[in-house]
């Protein structure tokens, strides 16, 4: 008996470390306090482990630690709104699991006294993270979850800088539209592919309706589990239904498999249209970048515009220097969101949540400080930013180029996707 | 694939029939071998092909340790700490994978065998070819072993009655370590062959280990030749039940079908007892 | 357990008011909810645990599949409060209904299979009735069920957005009514037809126990105590889909919470949860942000350590303490 009471003591003196914990240290009035909650261990980790270097970059930059020298970036070095004060970030891992970003949110909010948080990827998580927000007042910024329902929600607290399925679904369709204007090709039936996860059957249902207000016949609509041990009798279905598209909503793994599996069955799509995610992987590039030639995708952000923006390439040498990589998607977003937020306390001058958040419902940043290319940003009063665009990207040579729209594009889009006979 | 979730079965089915053990960490044995397959080619340029006997060695010994640092101590402990010692162990691997070799997605770029030949209206893609016929051969030389040489001979033995094994101055010990040995071998093999066409990532067996305890299950524990039969069932439900009810449900249909039989006969298709 | 002796009963009992008084007053001395709510996770894993362990501790059944009746109670009061306004509370008895009777249906012909087979059996039910979940658009598929925020805060709605000490209670509720349920079985007839036929079955049929009969009965005990835990789940996190109510790892948490703590025993689920749960939350807190998985490393390596050196558990380690230490 002795031993559970010493065990039961061994577990109270845990909770109390972690109770007392660092909390003691936030009474500091000269200091902002961002909860950051990402991903950062677990078989989904990745967004996470990328966007990290991207928001300390961001942090550094209102710290006046880091130069980023466009006029929108300028204002916030030193945060002047605030006199100067700093801004500290608080990394938290919710590990891809609604009831760990719960718990971490509290947490942050509770305990480590955050004056705003920035998360969560996954959308399952910033469904309960953001709940937890709501909850307490404070304001909560959401760079890129594309479930459209996030803010559907009637929260008050909630703003979401990226497009979501609906935007990005819709830019797909648009582009088939001037696609037939522009080439004389009629994309009139299409073949969709979605996993279980939350994210495909959110982008499978977008697809459906589109499809149908579009005047786009869906002759497979296919939802398969993800992680699959083997994609043959997928494949063999998209093969008989012949689609003149075929629009897969993939992660990773199951892309990698996909475009294996087509090798390897000789499907033959005439045009790939893919919703982000595991297309867009670095992963995905970097396994089957060839033989996925020709693949289309929606995009918030391309790598080769990097080029083209003079603010993207001067934040991608920065990234470059911390991170080793090139910037892409996920910590473009990732950036673009950080930095309303932090406008938006700049402009509110104060740490008080209820300030912040009226800041951020004012907010007003014009499309050209941006690195995506975004008309702007501004929020409606669902929380959801109006001035999204979505561009497509086609995989050629190995590399995502953008080819929509027009004149954004940097390539001639290629079509059809030459047959697997006709590769070297 | 279905030939390729039997030699997965294979090892484990072998290990459970000698020792009634259920190897919860068999995914993870599936996953070590990928790992093996995809450093020999990384490192040192061999084709998982080429590598198959290492992967295979690599395997052997990994099951062999296995069975001498935990398996011994617990054979004659309660079912629950068998199951619990492998999905431990499960863990384990798994996340010393992660910890090692990170989280990202690997794949063995150009591959000795690749395209694709026709088989009547279905293509067949070559590596998956190859990967069949060496899974069954590798098989056939299982059962080979096992029903000619003196010492399947003996394996068998330890299996049907421990007791009078050992008083037949059989080393039991011996042939239990010889059983996780080349239970873990049959699956370093099929890690091998499957690296030449899947992505390898440290939670990529857990689908197959899955697939491959109802495989198992469904031909009867501890029947080898049955576990052939079973994998070739499995890999057809999947394929089928892919095209005809929706893909999302594939899976459902095989753990559906699983049910049946052993509802229907209690110790599996062939089962033995 | 308790070797014989006048002292040792009263003095066991002393403690175990002292620990109930410790975690009643709790929520009074830690008031952030951090604390709390790792304690409410204690609570929550030691009651399915406890659940669990009545089916498979005592029972000897090995089900690898609570997850099922544990998403059961989640989805019903969830969907019977988004979609027709009844109280959780309701939706919990009615969750409850469901688990029992799907365990009912499930069970009957399950429990035919033996050892590894009944094992991967309810493998396959957990499997099969996540895909079907996943696919059923009616009810959100994938994209899982937001239970609608309701204020102020009232019992009758299950929320409590201003302070976790409710949750903390109710959760602790759970936990002791778990607890209650396992100690009158373990002194009930159905307990010890429940250990004749983990010990042996055939034995135990020979005897004249109707063993299908009994394993149905605390399977149906079992999965009524997980459906309620899982309601508790929904109304706390307000938001589920079938990857966090409904996966094999969730089944497979539950089971190694008890078999660390001790399988078979009324204590050991409780102990397992209270390791494991801050040893989780604790490694999270602490080395989350590197993405390296070690806390599941020294997980992985515990349970091993455990199965082959103490198969009883941690309550086995202290028994054995115990018996060692009153031996001088």
């Amino acid at each position: 008996m002795k031993r559970i009471a010493a065990g039961l003591l061994a577990v109270l003196v845990l909770l109390v470390i972690s109770a007392a914990g660092p909390a003691g240290v936030a009474a500091q009035p000269k200091e902002v306090v961002i909860g950051v909650l990402y991903p950062m261990s677990g078989p989904n980790a990745q967004p996470g482990i990328d966007n990290k270097p991207v928001i300390e970059i961001g942090a550094d930059i209102a710290n006046g630690a880091v130069d980023l020298p466009f006029p929108f970036y300028q204002k916030l070095k030193g945060m002047p709104g605030l006199k100067g004060a700093k801004i500290r970030l608080i990394f938290a891992d919710h590990q891809g699991k609604p009831e760990l970003g719960q718990a971490e949110a509290e947490r942050l909010i509770t305990q480590e006294k955050v004056h705003a948080l920035v998360g969560c990827w996954h959308s399952g998580v910033t469904a309960t993270a953001s709940q937890v927000a709501e909850r307490y007042g404070i304001p909560f910024l959401n760079p890129e979850s594309s479930s459209p329902g996030l803010t559907r929600r009637g929260l008050k607290w909630f703003f979401r800088t990226s497009p979501h399925d609906e935007h990005f679904t819709q830019g797909m369709f648009e582009f088939f539209r001037d696609f037939e204007k522009k080439r004389g090709v009629k994309i009139a039936t299409a073949g969709l592919t979605y996993d279980t996860s939350l994210f495909g059957a959110d982008s499978g249902k977008v697809m459906k309706d589109l499809a149908k207000k579009y005047g786009v016949e869906v002759v497979l609509d296919l939802q398969y589990k993800e992680r699959s041990t083997s994609l043959q009798s997928e494949v063999q279905r998209l093969k008989a239904a012949n689609p003149d598209v075929w629009m897969p909503t993939s992660y990773q793994t199951d892309a990698i498999l996909f475009v294996r599996t087509s090798k390897q069955l000789d499907y033959n799509p005439k045009m790939i249209m893919a919703q982000n995610a595991g297309h867009l992987s670095p992963d995905f590039i970097k396994a089957v970048g060839k033989e996925a030639e020709g693949t289309l995708s929606r995009a918030p952000f391309s790598t080769d515009l990097i080029a083209k923006r003079p603010v993207a390439a001067a934040l991608n040498a920065l990234y470059m220097k911390r991170h080793s990589k090139d910037l892409y998607d996920f910590p473009a977003r990732s950036f673009t969101g950080f930095m309303t937020l932090l406008d938006a306390i700049n402009r509110a001058g104060s740490t008080d949540p209820e300030a912040i958040r009226k800041a951020l419902v004012a907010t007003s940043i014009p499309g050209d400080q941006l690195i995506m290319t975004w008309e702007g940003i501004k929020f409606d009063e669902t929380g959801q930013n109006t001035q999204v665009r979505a561009i497509i990207v086609q995989l050629q040579e190995g590399k995502y180029h953008t080819v929509w729209p027009w004149d954004s594009a940097t390539r001639e889009v290629l079509y059809p996707i030459p047959a697997w006979a006709d590769r070297k | 694939m279905g030939f390729l979730y039997a030699l997965i079965a294979a090892g484990l089915s072998l290990i459970f029939g000698l020792m009634e053990i259920v190897n919860f960490a068999h995914g993870e044995f599936l996953m070590v071998a990928m790992y093996l397959a995809f450093f020999a080619w990384a490192l040192a340029g061999l084709d998982p092909l080429v590598s198959l006997p290492l992967a295979a060695l690599g395997l052997g010994a990994l099951g062999w340790a296995v069975y001498h640092g935990i398996i011994r101590w617990i054979l004659d402990g309660p079912m629950l700490a068998q199951i619990f010692a492998t999905f431990g162990l499960a863990i384990l691997l798994r996340s010393a994978a992660q910890f090692l070799f990170g989280i990202d997605f690997r794949t063995v770029d150009e591959p000795l065998l690749a395209g694709r030949v026709a088989l009547g209206p279905l293509f067949v893609g070559v590596p998956q070819l190859a990967a069949s016929v060496t899974a069954l051969a590798a098989f056939v030389g299982l059962y080979l072993f096992l029903s000619r040489s003196e010492t399947g001979l003996a394996l068998q033995a330890t299996a049907q009655d421990r007791q009078a094994a050992a008083l037949m101055g059989i080393d039991t010990q011996r042939m239990f370590a010889l059983g996780w040995g080349i239970g873990s071998a049959c699956v370093g093999v099929a890690g091998g062959l499957l690296a030449m066409f899947f992505y390898i990532f440290p939670d990529v067996g857990a689908a197959f280990a899955l697939l491959a305890y109802v495989t198992v299950a469904l031909g009867g524990f501890g029947n080898v030749p049955a576990t052939l039969a079973a994998g070739v069932l499995v890999g057809l439900v999947e394929a089928f039940g892919g095209l005809l009810l929706t893909p999302a449900l594939k899976y459902s249909a095989v753990f559906a079908l699983y049910l049946g039989v052993v509802l229907w006969r209690p110790q599996g298709l062939f089962g033995r007892f | 357990m308790a070797p014989a002796g006048t002292l040792r009963p009263v003095l066991t009992r002393g403690l175990l008011l002292a620990g109930l008084l410790a975690a009643l007053a709790f929520p009074a001395v830690f008031t952030l909810p951090f604390p709390r709510h790792v304690m409410i996770m204690i609570f929550l894993y030691g009651a399915l645990a406890t659940a669990w362990n009545i089916i498979a501790g005592y029972c000897g059944q090995i089900s690898l599949g609570q997850a099922v009746f544990f998403g059961i109670g989640a989805y019903t009061s969830s969907l019977l409060f988004r979609d027709a306004g009844m109280t959780p509370w309701a939706g919990m008895i009615a969750g409850v209904a469901l688990a029992v009777g799907v365990s009912q249906v499930v069970g009957y012909p399950v429990f035919r299979l033996r050892g590894h087979y009944f094992a991967i059996a309810t493998i396959a039910v957990g499997e099969i009735v996540q895909a079907l979940v996943v696919d059923w658009d009616a009810i959100g598929g994938a994209r899982g069920v937001f239970v609608p925020i309701r204020r102020p805060d009232s019992l009758v709605n299950f929320q409590f957005h201003q302070s976790k000490a409710f949750y903390y209670y109710i959760a602790l509720g759970l936990l002791l009514l778990a607890l209650a349920v396992t100690r009158r079985i373990e002194r009930s007839r159905a307990g010890y037809y429940f250990r004749a036929i983990r010990e042996d079955q055939d034995a135990a049929a020979a005897l004249g126990v109707n063993v299908r009969r009994e394993k149905l009965r605390a399977l149906a005990v079992s999965a009524a105590l997980t459906a309620m835990g899982g309601t508790f789940y929904a109304q706390y996190i307000l938001f589920i889909d079938p990857e966090s109510v409904f996966p094999l790892s969730l089944s497979i948490l539950i089971c190694l919470v008890a078999v660390l703590g001790g399988v078979g025993t009324l204590w050991g689920p409780v102990l397992g949860a209270a390791v494991l749960v801050p040893l989780q939350e604790g490694t999270r807190v602490m080395l989350g942000g590197t993405g390296k998985a070690l806390d599941l490393l020294i997980y992985g390596a515990l349970i091993i350590a455990i199965s082959v050196f103490q198969p009883g558990g941690l309550m086995a380690l202290l028994a054995r303490a115990r018996t060692a230490g009153s031996a001088r």
